[in-house]
């Protein structure tokens, strides 16, 4: 993904390569024409376009200067040559011929259309030195722009007078926007850059990146790096302004981690953690919640009650869990667990029941709790008391719910923790048989039945 | 039973009338094959594997193949059903043994988020194969479904709770 935006990319257009190495080795036809007029047409089939291109774009500016650069143009002229190499490819002329004109353009107080043309300009160049770029793979923006710093800085006159130093400084903060990691000098040079250009729309609206890679763009000139030194000297850009493609993916990618986050933040109670691990934790446990639910649920449709006894019993794991995590929730999963179970044995099912048990929420869950920790469960207390008898003959263990039933289960839970606890398991083994509750199962396994 | 427990806020074709469709069609199914009162604690036991089946399934039908873990979830039923009795107790265990593990290794949360988001792939179905962002769509997804699920099991629950 390639995150240059287009005035990134114009500027990078602008300041194609000037050295004959990167643009020569990705032509497609190989430069073996030194002559400009040979390599100029062939090579660059885009060019055909471009000329179209640059034809409207010249139309709307001033036709003044415009001429001497058209000229030159077609049949390249060798004065025209660029500064480093004499048989430098006419892609390179050509992009200096038009960059020259921009300047000189711009100098004479292009106006308002300049930064329309100056963009279709840089556009249009683009694939000019896109393809040393992408040769030239990551380090490639910096390579190029290397070597065209370095020629702006040498390109005094071309033909076109006025200003090298606000030339320079505009051919170099052009250059600087696609030119990324290439120093560790101060962010000052910025301004250095933008006072000499002073009212150039350019720069205007380059200015938040060039800021960042002017920088790089000095400090390249300065060093005429042809070889990929960047690594050396890479500057972090700011933040937010990286232009590495691998950090604008990464920060996409978090980005939309970060939406969904918040999107689920909605959605699970007790979300006010802004840490990711916890609210992660909190996720899952809203899911396995959930889907606990789902299971007691289901088993609570029941008529029966001997099925959730293993369900509870299997619980406590998980209930002192979920007890803890959403005790509203737990509470309630507690009441609609417990809701149906009466019907099967008691006739008294009534709403009362329902509000004791929504009272009791808070005893439910400390008792839960407590169970938990003994490996509990609750059950009638017609049960227990014949079970502790030894005589462990589990006909329908359900969930007990009488408020006053459930004291004297705790405090016979207290009493006589093995024989509870010996009830619940005796319990699991008779009613899972083919369940195959690996948990329970295996305490099931460990205590002979009575 | 087979009364509507609850009105639907919108009737047409929301996510909750088509799971509320399946799962009392599901239900009555269910009710019609094995009566209620049946007090042997095996056949509870199964019945209770069913419905809560049968509530997942339509939760999944209700999503279609829209979601990934949908797709997963209903893949799973098609091969359970093939692979009918052994596939059911390994996946039951699955779950147990995922709930009943998982909760103190939830509690190291500074060592990277890898535990949690593998904890997450193993309770959203279909998560194993899924980045963490399109994981983290689904959840979200997928817990939207869950609480409807328990909401209407709720409602039947309580309605017939008290309609008896």
């Amino acid at each position: 993904m390639q995150p240059c935006s287009r005035e990134m990319q114009a500027m990078n257009s602008l300041l194609s390569p000037t050295q004959p190495i990167p643009l020569q080795d990705l032509q497609p036809n190989g430069n073996s024409g030194t002559h400009q007029a040979q390599i100029h047409n062939p090579q660059f089939d885009p060019t055909s376009s471009h000329d179209d291109f640059l034809d409207q774009m010249l139309s709307t500016l001033p036709s003044c200067s415009w001429s001497d650069l058209k000229s030159p143009w077609d049949p390249p002229k060798s004065d025209e040559t660029p500064p480093s190499n004499p048989d430098n490819n006419a892609g390179f002329h050509y992009d200096e011929i038009l960059a020259s004109k921009l300047r000189q353009h711009q100098i004479n107080g292009g106006g308002g259309g300049t930064t329309a043309a100056m963009k279709m300009m840089m556009q249009q160049q683009m694939l000019l030195p896109g393809r040393p770029i992408a040769a030239a793979g990551g380090g490639g923006l910096t390579m190029p722009l290397h070597n065209v710093i370095v020629d702006g800085s040498s390109f005094k006159s071309p033909n076109q007078q006025g200003g090298e130093g606000s030339v320079q400084a505009l051919y170099n903060g052009f250059g600087a926007g696609p030119l990324h990691g290439t120093n560790n000098q101060s962010p000052n040079q910025p301004q250095h850059f933008h006072h000499p250009q002073g009212g150039n729309m350019q720069t205007q609206s380059f200015g938040a990146t060039a800021g960042t890679v002017m920088n790089q763009s000095q400090a390249s000139g300065s060093t005429t790096g042809g070889t990929p030194a960047q690594p050396k000297q890479r500057v972090r850009a700011r933040r937010g302004q990286a232009t590495d493609p691998h950090s604008i993916a990464e920060r996409l990618r978090r980005e939309r981690i970060a939406e969904r986050m918040k999107a689920l933040q909605e959605l699970v109670p007790n979300a006010n953690k802004t840490d990711k691990a916890s609210m992660l934790d909190e996720i899952i446990d809203y899911v396995k919640f959930l889907q606990l639910q789902v299971k007691v649920l289901s088993m609570s449709r029941l008529g029966g009650a001997a099925a959730v006894a293993p369900l509870v019993a299997d619980m406590p794991p998980e209930g002192g869990d979920c007890v803890q995590t959403t005790a509203g929730g737990g509470g309630s999963l507690q009441r609609n667990s417990n809701g149906n179970q009466p019907s099967a044995n008691n006739d008294s099912l009534t709403v009362t029941e329902h509000q004791v048990a929504k009272l009791m929420e808070e005893d439910m869950g400390s008792a839960m709790q407590y169970l938990q920790g003994k490996g509990l469960c609750l059950m009638p207390i017609s049960l227990a008391t014949a079970i502790s008898t030894a005589t462990c003959h589990s006909r329908n263990p359900m969930m007990n719910k009488g408020s006053s039933s459930n004291h004297p289960l705790l405090q016979s839970n207290g009493d006589g923790p093995s024989s509870p606890s010996m009830s619940v398991l005796t319990v699991q083994s008779a009613t899972m048989g083919n369940g195959g509750l690996d948990g329970s199962a295996k305490d099931a396994a460990s205590v002979s039945k009575p | 039973m087979m009364n509507t427990p609850q009105q639907v806020k919108n009737p047409s074709s929301s996510l909750k009338s088509r799971f509320i469709t399946r799962f009392l069609g599901a239900l009555t199914k269910i009710n019609a094959e094995d009566p209620i009162s049946s007090p042997s604690p095996t056949r509870i036991f199964q019945r209770y594997r069913r419905i809560k089946v049968a509530s997942n399934k339509s939760m999944a039908y209700s999503v279609r193949s829209r979601r990934i873990w949908s797709r997963a979830m209903l893949s799973r039923f098609r091969s359970r059903r093939s692979a009918f009795s052994g596939r059911r107790s390994s996946v039951k265990t699955t779950n147990c043994t995922t709930i009943n593990v998982t909760i103190n290794e939830n509690k190291t949360a500074k060592g990277g988020l890898d535990m949690q988001t593998d904890e997450l792939r193993e309770l959203v179905p279909g998560g194993e194969a899924m980045d963490v962002c399109n994981l983290l769509d689904e959840t979200a997804h997928y817990i939207k479904c869950l609480t409807t699920q328990v909401q209407v099991m709720r409602k039947i629950v309580d309605f017939c709770h008290l309609s008896k």
